[in-house]
């Protein structure tokens, strides 16, 4: 299991592009950076099936070898489960890859909009129309 | 004191039999937004002072937290705890009342409906805490969440909930 945290120059570039359609609302663009695009794998811990966001808490294995906790914000549980995502759907200790956004204050903590799991599968986990960057995640869903 | 009653009942009257019920309508609309209502805050503290803390008593009180060690529903365990969440929804839906308080009301339209929205939603939550319906309480919550999310869609200006108008 590797660690990636993608933020570079280019990321931040698509990020910038892709922020200029931001709606606003506040509950994307008040925690989280859509300039900071990032990727994180690791292994589910701890799964908050709560309204208003559900959230998937991983533990991502950097390349020293220690460990860092990470909690990603999903949509809400109903906008999960018409994704075809319920709370079982990913098992506690599944190794999940998640393309998300920084939050602003640079915590371990970001806005998760796709996740991939080990066998390829794709699922968006985000929500739509919550001014989150309009980078095709949800598309056609 | 019998008497002084009638008499203030027979004025009253009187000059509202004269008006058509629209007529009486405005009449008692405009006097209820000029005499009535006093506001104690504007949006943003019904916001942050009165329905956020209220619509997470809600939010914390339903769903599952799922870890190695099993899962933990969050649903209250005893008559006070649902109590409490009862009084939560009970306070959300009185939000939506306030929102359409004179001086509060945005419009006539979208405001309003998505406020009645709001008190919708709040009975709803309210109900499945006097029932302590777990899964109705979630499936409200979520209701809740919709309808604030239809309201920032249109009215928050900003990224923030301090843009809020």
């Amino acid at each position: 299991m590797s660690f990636r945290k993608i933020t570079t120059v280019a990321g931040l570039a698509l990020g910038s592009l892709v922020s200029a359609h931001s709606n606003a609302h506040h509950a994307f663009g008040a925690e989280f950076d859509a300039n900071a695009p990032l990727t994180l794998r690791g292994d589910v811990t701890r799964i908050e099936w709560v309204n208003p966001h559900a959230w998937f808490h991983i533990e991502v294995a950097k390349e020293d070898g220690s460990k860092e906790a990470w909690r990603i914000e999903g949509g809400t549980p109903n906008t999960l489960l018409r994704r075809g995502i319920n709370k079982r759907s990913i098992a506690i200790g599944t190794e999940i890859v998640v393309d998300g956004y920084w939050a602003k204050d640079r915590t371990n903590s970001a806005n998760g909009r796709n996740i991939t799991l080990a066998n390829g599968k794709k699922m968006f986990m985000g929500s739509s129309g919550t001014g989150a960057p309009e980078d095709g995640a949800d598309t056609g869903r | 004191m019998k008497i002084c009653k009638l008499a203030l009942a027979s004025l009253l009257l009187g000059t509202l039999v004269g008006c058509s019920p629209s007529e009486q309508t405005t009449q008692q609309l405009e006097h209820a937004e000029s005499d009535v209502f006093k506001l104690s805050g504007d949006v943003k503290h019904i916001m942050q002072w009165v329905l956020d803390p209220a619509a997470f008593g809600v939010w914390k009180s339903a769903g599952s937290i799922i870890t190695a060690a099993g899962t933990r529903e969050l649903a209250p365990t005893t008559d006070e705890g649902w109590l409490a969440v009862e009084h939560s929804a009970a306070v959300v839906a009185a939000s939506g009342n306030l929102l359409m308080m004179p001086g509060r009301a945005v419009d006539e339209e979208g405001w309003k409906n998505i406020a009645q929205g709001l008190v919708d939603a709040g009975l709803v939550a309210q109900k499945a805490a006097k029932n302590q319906d777990s899964d109705a309480l979630f499936d409200a919550g979520g209701q809740i969440y919709r309808v604030c999310k239809a309201c920032h869609s249109v009215y928050v200006r900003g990224e923030n909930a301090g843009d809020l108008l």
